[in-house]
């Protein structure tokens, strides 16, 4: 019985996982074509930085969670070692959809670059003792120039 | 520099592998290992129950008592002195053996006090044989009690215990060796091994018996009365079925009508006398140091 209930639950981590992240993909390249005419730039600290009437900070922000499928996979992974294979896409998915956040509300402003775009990520959840699967927060801040 | 945008179309951050072969891949492995992993276990397991020395087998016994009994070091009672000195009488101590450690498990003291009440013996590994305040009120002559005494010793002598154990003597093993402390061990075994409930083959059993039955002859120049209590406790067994005490006697020692008379079988081409006085058992056996309240 317990076997079964982990098939399913794994079943529907893959199915409902791999559907979702098909979807989003889609949703993110098809932002992505959209939002390309505006540059990120990153300068270094002796650079000179691009001459701009106004200035403003904006932050994109996204929480992925991690499905069932995943989870176990990594937890094989764990032992066997190697590229996590299933988690690529998911930091990928994460990374892309907080530049696309920051970049939207930018332009929505009227920027015409954003400069020095800085990532951070934070794990939510998934401590070892809990055992509850990982969730990543993926915030992405640059300053809009216009 | 002017700024062309230009999309990028292939995806560098991610391994273009379809999850399910990724999966079957992981699966594979670790059910491979997992597999090749498992009969090596049992491989050295094999090997370890024939080699293992003396020291290492009490090192391993006491982990296993310490989980059985609470304080066996200090458990003093008459009776111990005495079953040892029964036990002495039958055979002297083989040398290539760790010594001989008996242990009475009352049910104040046990951890299991269903398992003290029962009527059971058994033998565990380093050279400890526990018999259960259930089987010293059961017993009604020394000759049967000596045959219990010397199937156990058997055991013991074949190290059935250690081979009974098989994949967990090598975990067992390092978690006795390693000398995490008694404490560290106990705490690992009941999830691992019911000491009282290893099941051994029917032939480790035949053997056990041979052995027994051979001691008990010498001792007393004859077999008579020495099965006394397996023929009580067949009687109940056919009169109340499975649904008694005596059931955790069957589960480990399965008490069948052709074991009673292999052994008998066993006497006869040896030309060894069955009958013959019985020796009684001294005055208050079921009584921690033969005393008896009331
Ligand atoms: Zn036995």
């Amino acid at each position: 019985m317990e076997f079964i209930i982990f098939i399913a639950l794994l079943a529907i981590g893959f199915f409902a996982g791999s559907y979702a992240e098909q979807k989003h993909y889609l949703e993110i390249k098809q932002r992505e074509r959209k939002s390309l005419h505006v540059p990120l730039m990153n300068f270094g600290a002796k650079q000179e930085l691009p001459y701009a009437h106004e200035a403003q900070m904006f932050v994109g922000s996204v929480v992925i969670a991690n499905d069932y499928f995943k989870t176990f996979a990594a937890t094989l992974h764990n032992l066997v070692g190697g590229r996590v294979v299933v988690y690529e896409s998911l930091l990928d998915r994460g990374r892309r959809e907080a530049v696309l956040r920051m970049k939207e509300e930018a332009i929505a402003w009227g920027a015409s670059q954003v400069v020095n775009v800085r990532f951070e990520t934070s794990n939510i959840g998934g401590q070892e003792t809990t055992r509850t699967p990982a969730m990543v927060e993926v915030i992405v801040y640059g300053t809009g120039i216009r | 520099m002017k700024y062309v945008p230009k999309e990028i179309k292939e995806e560098v951050n991610v391994t273009a592998v379809h999850p399910l072969v990724n999966f079957g891949y992981l699966l594979g492995t670790v059910t491979l290992a997992g597999v090749i992993l498992y009969a090596s276990l049992g491989f050295i397991a094999a090997r370890l129950a024939t080699r293992i020395g003396p020291e290492t087998e009490e090192k391993i016994g006491n982990t296993l008592i310490a989980g059985l009994i609470s304080d066996p070091e200090s458990a003093s009672d008459d009776r111990i002195i005495y079953l040892t000195a029964l036990a002495e009488s039958l055979t002297p101590q083989d040398p290539s053996l760790p010594p001989l450690k008996i242990h009475i498990l009352q049910p104040e003291t046990a951890s299991e006090d269903d398992l003290a009440n029962s009527e059971n013996a058994f033998a565990i590994a380093g050279g400890h044989i526990v018999f259960t305040q259930g089987l010293l009120e059961a017993v009604e002559s020394e000759n049967e009690l000596a045959f219990v005494l010397a199937h156990e010793m058997g055991h013991l002598h074949n190290r059935d215990s250690l081979k009974a154990m098989g994949r967990s003597l090598v975990f067992l093993m390092l978690v006795s060796v390693l000398g995490q402390g008694q404490s560290g061990g106990a705490r690992v075994i009941p999830a691992t091994i019911n000491v009282a409930n290893l099941s051994y083959s029917r032939s480790q059993e035949s053997a056990a018996d041979r052995y027994a039955i051979a001691l008990i002859v010498q001792h007393y120049d004859h077999g008579g009365g020495s099965l006394g209590f397996f023929e009580r406790m067949q009687q109940q067994e056919l009169d109340l079925g499975a649904l008694n005490t005596v059931t955790e006697w069957q589960s480990t020692h399965p008490l069948t009508r052709a074991r009673i008379s292999r052994i008998k079988q066993i006497a006869a081409a040896q030309n060894w006398k069955m009958q013959g006085e019985l020796t009684p058992l001294p005055e208050g056996i079921s009584c921690v140091d033969f005393v008896c309240e009331d």
